[in-house]
This record gives structure tokens, sequence and C-alpha cells, in this order.
């Protein structure tokens, strides 16, 4: 057994997008790692996997690392789950850090969750903020996650006795920060898996998935659609608004159960977050699940008839009255 | 015969959830609890594919006595079997815990093919354990299923995997994980609840597995919770705008543009 005060450094799995990219969310948890590394008094290293994964290290560099450790490997054009696990588990049994953090996106929270139970650690997700818990005792400070519980109702903070902590942070929790630092280290490590082991065959040639074609987390503006809408036709008529204005569409739980939305577009603890600059609902009530999907826009405004709705608390601009009204007037004015 | 496996999870009803605002802590008084919602779409998800394969369906829980009737609950959707996993040094158990329990159920159970998950718990929303447990019975975790078919002991199904659509194979036994859009769960039937007060309860403790030390859910758990508390109310501006419907439109309309939102052009529509 490894002494707990053997593990050091911070690690972010920086994750590659569609092969062209860094992924955003890693870029950002780069600045917090940045923070984390700098109380601790410990290196802050970036993760790479990836094909070609010598075109991303100059971007990555601008983001506050000390050390970039990367393997690049066609395998690795895009994330396999055994392949990946493998060759993650592997760097951490070698090098042992005491914190690694990813992106919460579907490569990220997988890897996260095998790596975690492979190292028999534990794994904190979806954290919005991390700590470094001063009274844990000796040089064993542990960093203390803040994460969602109950469907948004409770904030908890939770402490990792194993190491290394794991979280996963999902987009727009933390900001990037550029700055660089004067001597990166670069290593590139081998790559090697058995291949023979894959249990999952694709068969035939796989097709590029039509992406939903709004992308929520990213959109500028949100224009969000509730049950206070009252009809499909109603609802519709956000999508004219979205089209000229360039906005994006999302809405509740309850337009998807009315069959007026498609699934994807759900704001909240079970869709998705926004930070938009500016978000409108429409006929929404507020419920907590759906708030906490929009607390992150800058600017909130709220449309509802009933002046008691609990939207109001968490909108900066209220409008008492009709939903279908305001956007009939909204959409006279944009169409030209 | 294939034998399906359901993971379900009684969790609090977080509908209208009452929080004591001085400690920050949930009022359990009253608060009924319910089966994950993800879980119903696993459930209805394994009984389908028993409808058209045929062969049983359990659903296993671990989870504390009062999780008995979840289990009901899922004999009366007319799953075949229930299996309880309890015993008080399962308390306490994060995702690492419960995950090493599981395993040690499967592999106590040897004989599955199919193992359904939800998504996500709502109580904890970790969505850990379909992955740790395809790691811990070294089989693989089928994630955005949009078709299944079951030849033989393989399964072929039609999925999406990162920005890809993909026909994959893999041999049973396998780990499945069901997403909310997938199917409209089932109601009970008269007859369901005739049998599910009928049905036997499976029960599993520690000293029925082969437990190793390591299974300790409150000393043992790598993570714990320091401290749980409210979270901040947001601060905003909450500015009521007043006047007639056009003047409301029109006030809208200079905060849209003071965001940089403008008409766009999109060509002439109707000519
Ligand atoms: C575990 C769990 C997870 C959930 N996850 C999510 C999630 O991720 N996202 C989510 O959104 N929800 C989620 N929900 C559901 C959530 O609790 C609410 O039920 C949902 O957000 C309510 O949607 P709504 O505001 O559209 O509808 P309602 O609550 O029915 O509200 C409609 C509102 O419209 C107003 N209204 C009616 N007519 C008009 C009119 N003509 N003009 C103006 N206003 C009008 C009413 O006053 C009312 O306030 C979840 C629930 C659970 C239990
Ligand atoms: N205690 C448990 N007993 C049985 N199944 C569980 C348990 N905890 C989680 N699961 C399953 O794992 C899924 C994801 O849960 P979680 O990882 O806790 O968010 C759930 O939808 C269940 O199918």
């Amino acid at each position: 057994m490894t002494e707990i005060s053997e593990y050091k450094d911070v690690w972010v799995f920086t994750e590659i997008k569609d092969h062209e990219r860094v992924d955003e969310c890693a870029l950002e948890i780069l600045g917090k790692g940045r923070e984390i590394a700098d109380q601790l008094n410990e290196s802050l290293v970036a993760i790479v996997l990836a094909l070609d994964a010598e075109q991303y290290i100059p971007v990555i560099k601008e983001h506050g690392v000390d050390k970039i450790v990367y393997m690049s490997h066609v395998e690795l054009k895009h994330y396999h789950e055994q392949i990946f696990t493998h060759l993650v588990f592997n760097l951490v049994e070698n090098h042992k850090p005491s914190v690694f953090l990813f992106p919460s996106t579907e490569a990220g929270d997988a890897l996260a969750a095998r790596v975690a139970y492979r190292c028999r650690t534990g794994l904190v997700s979806d954290v919005l903020d991390i700590e470094i818990n001063e009274e844990s005792g000796l040089n064993l400070r542990n960093t203390e996650a803040f994460k969602p519980a109950y469907g948004g109702n409770i904030n908890v903070k939770i402490i990792t006795k194993t190491r290394p902590q794991m979280c996963t942070i999902t987009r727009g929790t933390f900001q990037k920060q550029k700055s660089k630092k004067k001597d990166v280290e670069v290593e590139k490590v081998d790559y090697a898996y058995d291949t023979s082991n894959i249990k999952v065959k694709i068969v035939g040639t796989p097709t590029r998935k039509d992406k939903p074609s709004s992308k929520l987390s990213d959109a500028k503006f949100v224009i969000g659609g509730g049950h206070g809408l009252s009809s499909k036709e109603n609802f519709d008529k956000l999508f004219e608004l979205a089209k000229l204005t360039n906005g994006q569409v999302g809405g509740t739980r309850r337009p998807i159960i009315d069959g007026w939305m498609p699934e994807h577009l759900q704001i909240g603890i079970s869709g998705e977050a926004i930070s938009s600059e500016l978000y409108i609902g429409f006929g929404i009530s507020g419920a907590i699940q759906h708030v906490v999907g929009i607390s992150d826009s800058k600017t909130i405004i709220a449309i509802n008839k009933d002046p008691n709705a609990r939207i109001f608390d968490a909108a900066d601009y209220c409008v008492i009255g009709d939903a279908n009204e305001i956007l009939n007037g909204l959409l006279d004015y944009f169409t030209v | 015969m294939v034998k399906i496996f359901v993971l379900i999870k009684q969790v609090p009803d977080t509908h209208n959830l009452q929080i004591n605002r001085a400690s920050g802590t949930i009022i359990r008084e009253g608060i009924e609890n319910v089966i994950n919602q993800d879980d119903f779409h696993a459930l209805e998800f394994g009984l389908n594919l028993k409808e058209k394969y045929g062969g049983e369906v359990t659903a296993l829980t671990m989870g504390p006595p009062q999780a008995e009737s979840a289990l009901r609950e899922c004999l009366a959707m007319g799953v075949d079997k229930a299996i309880h996993v309890c015993d008080p040094i399962f308390a306490y158990s994060d995702t690492l815990q419960t995950t090493l329990v599981l395993k040690e159920v499967f592999d106590k159970i040897k004989d599955y093919d199919l193992i359904i998950t939800g998504t996500k718990t709502s109580d904890s929303s970790t969505g850990q354990v379909p992955y740790q447990l395809s790691e811990a019975l070294d089989i693989p975790l089928l994630t955005d299923i949009f078709s299944l078919d079951i030849k033989k002991n393989i399964v072929a199904c039609h999925r999406n995997f990162g920005h890809e659509s993909q026909n994959v194979e893999a041999e049973l036994p396998v780990l499945l994980r069901v997403g909310r859009h997938y199917n409209e769960p089932r109601h009970i039937s008269l007859l369901g609840i005739k049998n599910a007060f009928e049905a036997e309860i499976e029960m599993t403790d520690h000293a029925c597995l082969n437990s190793p030390d390591c299974i300790d859910g409150n000393m043992k758990s790598p993570t714990r919770v320091t401290k749980t508390e409210k979270p901040e109310e947001m601060k905003r501006k909450k500015e009521f705008l007043k006047g007639s419907t056009s003047e409301k439109v029109q006030k809208l309309i200079e905060i849209m543009q003071g965001h940089s939102i403008e008409k766009i052009w999109i060509g002439k529509q109707h000519l």
C-alpha cells in the first residue's frame, strides 16, 4: 500500500473533442487546477490521449500547466472505454497523482468512474467548487468538493479519504485562466494496448451521428418554454423566435411530457445546464430542478401570469402577464 | 432462457422536498420513498425484452429494509422475482462500496445475461454505478442504445457513441443502461398487485456473500459527506416590468438589444 502522502500533483484529463480540439471544459478545469496545485504546492499536469496529440500541446501550454503527459496513437482517435481506462489507470499507478479532475462529458464521466473503481478510490461528480480542507490532518490536506444533491435542493461537501481524489466537473463551473509557465515539461508515454481484448465489436462502418442541431450549453441566447404556453402550436412559436434571433430553444420537463419538445432540449438537473448571456423563460413555474440549470445565465427574464411564481425569485426582469401575448408581440417585432 | 436483472433504487421523492433551513438537512419525516425515475424505464425495458425473447426478469436493489416496498412495486409491474440486498453493514455505502457489494451479489448469482440499470439516481445523481459495475464484473456496458437484438449469446445493437452511430455486437452477459426517452413505463395491473403481495422476496445479507472485508459502507466508503447546506439564495435583480403588454414587449426588446440580440436577415419569406 502506498502512503497517502506519497501521492502528488493535480492532474486534469484534458480531453480532445472530435479529434480536432481541446475540450473547453477541460481548459476551464485547468484554471481551477492551477489554483489547487498552488495551494498544495504541487504541479499541475495535463493528461492527453489522442491521435496526433502533439498538435494540442501549444494550446494547453497557455493554460497554466507545469507539465503535459501525452500519448499519441491512431487507436486514440475516439474515446474507447477499455483502451482509455487501461492506459489512464496505468498512468495513475505509475505516477500517483493526489487529485485527478475530469470534464463531465460522455467520455469524461465514463472514464472517471472506471478509473476510480480500478483505483478503489472515491469519485465526486458534477462538483460546484473545490477547496482545500485544512483540518484533515498533518500534510494530508484533503480537497473538499461541493456538489448538489437531491435534485439541487441541497449542496453537500464531500472529502475523499483515499487517493487520488477524483472529481468530474461540468462546463461553465470554472473559468479559463490564460497563463504560461516558463518551462513546461512535456512527456510522451508510449502507447501499448492489446486490442484482441476488445469486447464490444463494431460491425460495419459507423456513420456520423446527426448532432442535435442545438448546442444549448454553448448558446448565447436561450429561449425557454414551459407548460404555461399551453399548446404545441404556441410552443412552436419559440422556435420561430429562435430562428429570427439566432437563439436556441430549451425548456422544462413539462413540454417533453406534453410532447411539444424533444428530450435533448431539457434544461435543468436532469438535462442541460446553460450559461447564456440572456435567458427568457415563457410560462415556467421555476421548479428548483429547472432553475439550477439556468442559474449561470448572465441575465434572466421570466414571464408568468402568476405574480407569485417562483421563477421570479431567480430572474432579473419579471413580466407578469400572458406568455403567449408577449411572445406574439416579440414575434411581430422580429418578423420584418 | 434470458436471465434479466434490473437494478433499482429507492430514493426520497425530491419533488416536494423540505429543507430545514437552519441545519440545511432534509426533513425526512413525511417524505415518501419512491422508485428512482430512471429505474422505471429500466424495468419497462427489461419487461419488453422478456416479452420478446422469453426468460425471466428479476428486480434487484441494495437498500434499507423499507426498500422492500419498492421491490413489491416492481413485482406489481410484472417482474418475476425480487432480490433485496440488505444488511446494516451496507448502510452509508457510497458508489464504490455499492459497486463492491453488487459485484459480490452477481458473483454469487453467476447465471445472468443482461443487467439493466437506469442512468442516474435522483438522490445522488452520480451516474457512476453502471460504469463501475461494468469494471467490477468485467462485462461491457452499452449506453445510448436505440435498437437491440439477441441471438444465442450475442447481443447486437445500434447505439450512439461519441459522435458516431454504430452497430455493435457483444457476447452476453452485458450491462445495458437505459434513459428516460426509451419507453413509457407501464402501469400496475390488479393482477400485478395480487402477485406483488404473495411473492416471496429473496433476501441477501452480508453473510450470504463471499464478502471480503473491504465491504463496510460506513467505515470503508472512500468519500464522506462533511457538510450539507442549503444552496445560496440567488441574488437577482427581480425588477418587475410595468405597463401595458406592448410596453412590456418594448422593454423586453430593449433588454434583448442590450444583449446584442437583433433581427437577423433570413431572406424574403412569402414571395
Ligand atoms: C427528479 C426530478 C428531476 C427533474 N428534472 C427536471 C429538469 O431537469 N428540468 C426541468 O425543467 N424540470 C425537471 N423536473 C420537473 C420539475 O420539478 C417541474 O415539474 C418542471 O420544471 C415544471 O415545468 P413547468 O414550469 O413548465 O410547468 P408548471 O410547473 O406546470 O408551470 C407552468 C407555469 O406557467 C404559468 N402559466 C400558465 N399559463 C400561463 C400563461 N398563459 N402565461 C404565462 N404563464 C402561464 C403558471 O403560472 C405556472 O407557473 C424534475 C423533476 C424531478 C422529480
Ligand atoms: N443501491 C442500489 N441498488 C440497486 N441498483 C442501484 C443502486 N444504486 C444505483 N443503482 C443503479 O445504478 C443506476 C445509476 O445510479 P447512480 O450511479 O447511483 O446514479 C440506477 O439507476 C440503478 O439502476
